[in-house]
C-alpha cells in the first residue's frame, strides 16, 4: 500500500478490518476471520521485542492468567487450553512470566536469539519456597 | 408510531428559521444533536415542537455545547442516517474542530447557520464572519438571500451531500435576523413530494452495520495524510459542483425555482456590477434597477455557492463587465476581504480588463442601505470611465468617523 | 434484551473470541489493552465504540491499521462520550423507522478516554451524555497523567507525582493538586450505575461491565491502568502495580447505583492491605517522596487513603 495514490484509497479514510461479511465477530475465532491487509492482526511487532517469552506446557495448568493479563492478544488459549503465543504481536512485555503461577513456571523470558528447543530442555527445576 | 403529516397552504408566511425547520421536519431527519444560540435557536425550537406535536419520527438531542451538538451528530452520521443541525456565530467557532472532522471522514451532515457576527465585542446581528471562519473547512456552503432559499436549499443540500459520490457535509447560511426573523412569503411543498425529491437516506460504511465493521476517524501522519486531503479537495472540485449543477435542475423541474452556483441579475449587458452574498443581493437588485433607469447598467452576483468556490462562473460573467465591486461583511482583519480576494484570484489570469474594488460593510447587523449601494455603483461607474480604480481598493461603508480607505 | 455471556472462571472467560488485535502500537506492558479485552470479552453482543484522542486512539488506529473487529470511531480528545451518543440516538431512531440492516441484534455503545479526555478536556461532554442518560458506557482508563503526549499532568494525576508539568525539583515536590474524585462526581448525575475497576480483579470488572451492559441508560467506569512509561515501573510489573493499587486502597473497587447505593466489591483482609508506601515506592514518578524533606507527604498519603475507605464504607452502611 506504501505507493497508493491520492485516487486509490476509501473516502474518509475509513478502514474495513475484515473481507467481505462477518455475522458473528465474538464468536468466531481469529483463524476463522478474513482479516484484511488493514487489520492489525496483519501486522507484526515482533522487532519490538528484545527478549522473548518461552512456553514450556510441562508445567502449564492452563489456569489462563497468562491469557487474560496478556495486552497483545498472544496468548493463544483453546478449548480453556494454553496452546502457545502469538509471536507476531508479542512486543516482550514478561506479564506472562510475571503471573505465571507454576513452579517452576510454565513460562520464562529469554534473549530473543535463544533457542526454544534447548531452552525447554534446560528448564529450571522447581523452586523451594523461602519462608 | 408513526408520525403525522402536516398540511401546508402553497404559499405560507415564513421566516427562514420556520422555514428551515419545515425542511427538516420533510426530510424526515433521523437524529438531530443541537444547542441553541441566537439567532438560530428558532430552527431548533421549531424542530422540537414538531417533535412534540408527532410530526416527527427520530431522536432529537438537545446537548450541552455546540461542539457536542456536532459531535453527536458526526457519532449519529457514522452510525449511518440523515443528520442535521444548527447554529450560529460563537457556537460555530465552538464547534469549528469539529467541522474539519466531519468533512474528512466524509459525513452527509446539514447544518444551518444562521450567521452573526463574532464576539468580541459581543453582538447577536447579522454579518458574515462566522461563515468566513469556517470557509476552508471541507463543507459544502450554500448561501440562502431569503427565507423561500432556506427552505428550498435544504433539500438540495440534503440530496447533494448524501450522494455516494460526493458523502460531503453541506452548510446552508442565511442572514441572521434580516433572513432568520423576517417573515415573507414562501412557496412549500407538501410533505410527500418534498421527502420524495430528497429520498430515503441510503447508508456507507455505516457503523450499525454489524457484518462490515469499520474504523472511522483515523490517524494519518506525513505518510499518508496529504493523499486523504487531496482526494477530499478533488471531489469538492470535480464530483461537487456537477452535482450541485444536477440537483439545481432537478429541484427546478420540481418547483419551477431554479438556483445556479452563482445568481445573475442584470448582468447581460452590465458596465459595472456587484458581487455579494446573502440579503444585500436583494437590496443591490433594487439599485441596480434604479441605476439603469439614470443610465448606469448596473448588475448584481450572488453568489449561492461558496464552497466550492465558483471560480470559473465568476470570470465568465464578469469577463464584459468594466468595473466590479466584491462586497464583504466581514472584518478582514488584516488584508482585503475574503471574497475581494477569492473574485481577484478568478480574474487574474482571465483576459478581462475589469477593475475591482472591495467594500467591508455591515458589520454586526449594521444596515446597507439603498443610499450606499448608489454611492458605490457611482464609483464603480467612475471606475469605468477611467478603466481603473479611483479611490483605495478597500473601503469601509456605513461606520461613523473619518472615511476609513486602505490599499 | 440479550442473554448475558455466561462467564464462571476464567477457563471459560478464555474461549473468548477476541474484538481487540495484537500489533497495536501500545507500549510492552500497557494496561490499555488488558482493560479494553476484559471489556470487550464481557460480551458477544455487537459493539459501537469510540475513543477520545489518547494513547488508545493513536495506538489502534493509526493508517493503513486498526486494531478494532467492531465499529469504531474517533473524532477528537473531548467528545468519544457524545460521538457514541449521537451512533446510540441514531440506533433508536432506526429501530423506531424500521431501517436497522440487522434489526434483531443488541448492541452496545461503549466510549473509551484517558483520563486527560475525561477528567480534564472532555469532562462537559461526558456530564452531557451521564446527565440526559444515554444508554451508553463510558470507561476512563485512568493513568493519572497524559501519557500520549509525554507525560503532563491532568486533574487525575495524584499529589506528589512528578508529571512533566509539575516535575519535581530542588523546590518541587511534583504535582502539589489532589487527584479529582471523578467517581463522585459522575455518580452525582444520578446515572444508574457507576463503578471503579482495576484489570487484576478480572472478575469483578467482569462482573461490573455485564451490569453495566444490562443497565438501561448511562454507565461510568473508571478503570486505574498503571503506566509503564510515565509512572515509571518494568513493564513485566503492570500486574503487580494494579495488585499494588488495589491493595493499598489507593484505588479501592466499589460501586455506586443509581446514584447513592454505594458497595465496596473488593475488601481486601486487613493483614493483606498494603501500605501505601510500597505502592509509592515501586513507581518512579514517586521517588523524590521519599527524600527526608517530603517523607510527610507520604504520611499524608496514608491519612488520606485511610480516611478515603472510611468515607467509603461509611457510605455502604448508611445505603443512602
Amino acid at each position: 500500500m506504501a505507493n497508493t495514490g491520492w485516487d486509490e484509497f476509501e473516502i474518509g479514510a475509513m478502514l474495513r478490518t475484515f473481507e467481505g461479511e462477518i455475522s458473528d465477530i465474538a464468536t468466531t475465532l481469529q483463524e476463522d476471520r478474513k482479516y484484511t491487509q488493514n487489520s492489525s492482526f496483519s501486522a507484526s511487532v515482533a522487532d519490538w521485542r528484545i527478549e522473548k517469552p518461552v512456553f514450556n506446557k510441562d508445567y502449564c495448568i492452563d489456569c489462563q492468567f497468562c491469557w487474560i493479563y496478556c495486552p497483545d492478544i498472544s496468548i493463544i488459549s483453546r478449548d480453556k487450553k494454553m496452546i502457545g503465543i502469538d509471536m507476531d504481536h508479542c512486543k516482550g512485555c514478561g506479564i506472562c512470566v510475571e503471573v505465571c503461577p507454576t513452579n517452576p513456571k510454565s513460562l520464562l523470558m529469554f534473549p530473543e536469539v535463544a533457542d526454544e528447543e534447548r531452552e525447554i530442555e534446560n528448564w529450571p527445576a522447581k523452586e523451594k519456597k523461602e519462608k | 408510531m408513526a408520525f403525522d403529516k402536516m398540511e401546508l397552504r402553497d404559499t405560507e408566511v415564513w421566516d427562514g428559521n420556520l422555514a428551515a425547520a419545515h425542511a427538516l421536519r420533510q426530510c424526515q431527519v433521523d437524529v438531530v444533536s443541537a444547542y441553541p444560540i441566537t439567532p438560530s435557536t428558532p430552527i431548533v425550537e421549531g424542530y422540537a415542537k414538531f417533535k412534540s406535536d408527532n410530526y416527527v419520527e427520530g431522536e432529537f438531542i438537545m446537548v450541552e455545547s455546540e461542539h457536542a451538538a456536532m459531535s453527536g451528530c458526526i457519532g449519529a452520521a457514522a452510525a449511518g442516517g440523515r443528520v442535521a443541525t444548527a447554529t450560529s456565530s460563537q457556537g460555530l467557532a465552538l464547534m469549528a474542530e469539529t467541522l474539519y472532522q466531519a468533512s474528512g471522514m466524509r459525513l452527509p451532515i446539514i447544518l444551518n447557520i444562521v450567521n452573526r457576527a463574532l464576539a468580541a465585542p459581543l453582538n447577536v446581528n447579522g454579518d458574515h464572519s462566522d461563515m468566513y471562519l469556517v470557509r476552508d473547512s471541507g463543507w459544502i456552503q450554500f448561501d440562502a438571500f431569503s427565507p423561500q432559499e432556506a427552505y428550498d436549499l435544504n433539500f438540495i443540500a440534503f440530496k447533494v451531500a448524501e450522494d455516494h459520490e460526493v458523502r460531503t457535509p453541506a452548510v446552508i447560511n442565511q442572514d441572521g435576523f434580516m433572513t432568520s426573523h423576517t417573515a415573507q412569503g414562501v412557496k412549500t411543498m407538501d410533505d410527500d413530494t418534498a421527502f420524495n425529491f430528497v429520498g430515503e437516506f441510503k447508508p456507507m460504511n455505516d457503523m450499525l452495520d454489524f457484518e462490515h465493521p469499520v474504523t472511522h476517524g483515523v490517524q494519518t501522519e506525513e505518510d499518508w495524510h496529504f493523499e486523504h486531503k487531496a482526494r477530499q479537495h478533488n471531489d469538492m472540485m470535480t464530483i461537487v459542483p456537477q452535482k450541485i449543477d444536477a440537483v439545481f435542475e432537478e429541484f427546478a423541474k420540481l418547483t419551477g425555482r431554479k438556483y445556479n452556483q452563482i445568481e445573475k441579475y442584470d448582468m447581460d449587458d452590465a458596465d459595472v456590477a456587484v458581487v455579494c452574498m446573502g440579503t444585500s443581493v436583494e437590496t443591490a437588485r433594487e439599485v441596480a434597477k434604479e441605476m439603469r433607469e439614470k443610465g448606469i447598467k448596473a448588475g448584481v452576483v450572488g453568489i449561492r455557492v461558496f464552497r466550492p468556490f465558483p471560480f470559473m462562473a465568476i470570470a465568465e460573467a464578469l469577463k464584459d463587465v468594466k468595473a466590479v465591486a466584491a462586497l464583504d461583511r466581514s472584518a478582514p482583519g488584516g488584508t482585503a476581504g475574503a471574497l475581494f480576494n477569492e473574485i481577484a484570484g478568478s480574474l487574474f489570469n482571465s483576459d478581462s480588463k475589469i477593475v475591482l474594488s472591495g467594500y467591508i460593510y455591515g458589520l454586526g447587523g449594521r444596515d446597507l442601505t439603498k443610499r450606499h449601494l448608489v454611492d458605490l455603483y457611482t464609483e464603480l461607474q467612475a471606475n469605468a470611465d477611467a478603466g481603473k480604480v479611483l479611490t483605495q481598493q478597500q473601503q469601509f461603508i456605513g461606520v461613523r468617523g473619518p472615511k476609513l480607505a486602505y490599499l | 434484551m440479550s442473554e448475558m455471556k455466561k462467564i464462571k472462571n476464567l477457563k471459560e472467560f478464555s474461549t473468548s473470541a477476541d474484538r481487540f488485535e495484537g500489533a497495536n502500537l501500545l507500549c510492552p506492558g500497557c494496561a490499555h489493552s488488558i482493560i479494553v479485552r476484559e471489556v470487550l470479552n464481557a460480551t458477544n453482543d455487537d459493539l459501537v465504540l469510540a475513543a477520545s484522542t489518547g494513547c488508545l486512539e493513536v495506538c489502534t488506529a493509526v493508517y493503513p491499521y486498526t486494531s478494532w473487529d467492531a465499529s469504531w470511531i474517533h473524532i477528537g480528545f473531548e467528545n468519544s462520550s457524545t460521538a457514541v451518543a449521537g451512533a446510540e440516538a441514531m440506533y433508536k431512531a432506526l429501530k423506531i423507522k424500521g431501517r436497522l440492516k440487522q434489526p434483531d441484534r443488541n448492541p452496545k455503545f461503549v466510549a473509551f478516554g484517558g483520563d486527560g479526555a475525561s477528567y480534564d478536556i472532555g469532562f462537559q461532554w461526558i456530564s452531557g451524555c451521564m446527565e440526559r442518560n444515554h444508554d451508553m458506557m463510558y470507561i476512563v482508563l485512568d493513568n493519572e497523567v497524559y501519557a500520549n503526549t509525554g507525560g503532563q499532568r491532568s486533574s487525575s494525576t495524584p499529589i506528589g507525582s512528578s508529571a512533566t508539568t509539575t516535575p519535581s525539583g530542588s523546590v518541587s515536590y511534583g504535582e502539589t493538586k489532589n487527584k479529582k474524585d471523578m467517581m463522585s462526581i459522575m455518580a452525582a448525575h444520578n446515572i444508574p450505575y457507576a463503578a471503579q475497576v482495576a484489570p487484576n480483579k478480572w472478575k469483578d470488572m467482569v462482573k461490573k461491565i455485564q451490569k453495566g451492559f444490562a443497565t438501561e441508560g448511562a454507565v461510568f467506569i473508571n478503570a486505574v491502568s498503571p503506566c509503564t512509561t510515565e509512572w515509571k515501573f518494568d513493564p513485566k510489573d503492570t500486574m503487580h502495580l494494579t495488585d499494588l493499587a488495589t491493595d493499598s486502597l489507593v484505588f479501592p473497587l466499589y460501586e455506586v447505583i443509581d446514584g447513592h447505593e454505594l458497595n465496596i466489591t473488593y475488601r481486601p483482609k486487613e493483614k493483606d492491605i498494603v501500605p501505601v508506601e510500597e505502592y509509592l515506592a515501586a513507581q518512579g514518578r514517586f521517588k523524590h517522596l521519599f527524600k527526608d524533606q517530603y517523607k510527610y507527604l507520604i504520611k499524608e498519603w496514608q491519612e488520606r487513603v485511610d480516611a478515603n475507605w472510611v468515607y467509603l464504607n461509611r457510605r455502604e452502611e448508611a445505603r443512602v
